[in-house]
């Protein structure tokens, strides 16, 4: 099942033009799954994105508009769109000019699937205890 | 110098059609000027959001460029963050506004401010 995840991930890649990476982590940074365009090889550390996110999300929970969902980072050359779903955080890293909306839309639509893991995994560790 | 007063009329222009509040701040997180509802409302947007740049400022590698803009979803709100001269310029809106005219705003107000706070930047 990995794998054919890991195949729908990279399909997802050629959906959006400058989409060059999609990672699933915890948040701890642990990087379940990853998916990379060819040739391409973003200067991010993906266990870093992870944190990034776990950290500004639970800021962003605070500002007393409920639950935070998505951040989207813009730098000069890349952006980082970043998702909270359940217990697990979806990561697209893209060119800075790739559409943005098309973006979240994405991230929206693999909701469903990021949600198969969390409760794979909640499964998994309530059998271990 | 800066006229306080003009700096928040400025930003009242951009507080509505469901925008709550615009602040401007300092990277530390000190207020400059804002239009919200109360002052305690944009201390708490302004010291978080000042938090979130930080945090995501650490990714900046020249490979990578600057951090230029953060557009956070909450479930009951969106906040967008940018960078004006030194400072940061932070909107906080309601759900129904979309981000489109969120980042809109924001680039709006940017640009009509960026002059007049380069002068003062080097204070």
């Amino acid at each position: 099942m990995a794998e054919e995840l890991v195949v729908h991930f990279e399909k997802l890649l050629t959906r959006v033009d400058g989409l060059l990476s999609a990672v699933v982590t915890d948040r701890d940074g642990v990087v379940l799954l990853r998916a990379n365009a060819p040739n391409t090889s973003p200067p991010f550390t993906e266990s870093a994105l992870g944190c990034t996110f776990a950290l500004a999300s639970d800021q962003a929970s605070k500002l007393g508009l409920r639950k935070n969902k998505s951040i989207v980072s813009i730098y000069g050359v890349y952006q980082l769109v970043q998702f909270n779903h359940a217990s697990l955080i979806t990561t697209f890293v893209a060119n800075s000019n790739a559409n943005t909306g098309l973006l979240l839309e994405l991230g929206a639509e693999l909701e469903s699937v990021t949600q198969v893991i969390a409760t794979a995994l909640h499964e998994r560790q309530s059998g271990a205890l | 110098m800066l006229k306080p007063k003009l700096i928040s009329q400025v930003l009242q222009q951009a507080t509505t059609g469901g925008v709550k509040a615009t602040i401007l701040l300092n990277p530390e997180g000190s207020l400059l000027a804002f239009a919200a509802q109360s002052d305690r409302d944009a201390r708490v947007y302004g010291a978080i959001a000042s938090n979130i740049w930080t945090i995501y400022s650490k990714h900046n590698k020249p490979e990578v460029g600057p951090l230029s803009f953060l557009m956070l979803e909450c479930e009951e709100g969106k906040v967008a963050i940018s960078i004006v001269s030194t400072m940061i310029l932070c909107l906080v809106a309601q759900d129904n506004v979309e981000l489109g005219i969120l980042k809109a705003k924001s680039e709006a107000l940017t640009r009509h401010l960026e002059e007049p706070l380069s002068r003062v930047a080097g204070y």
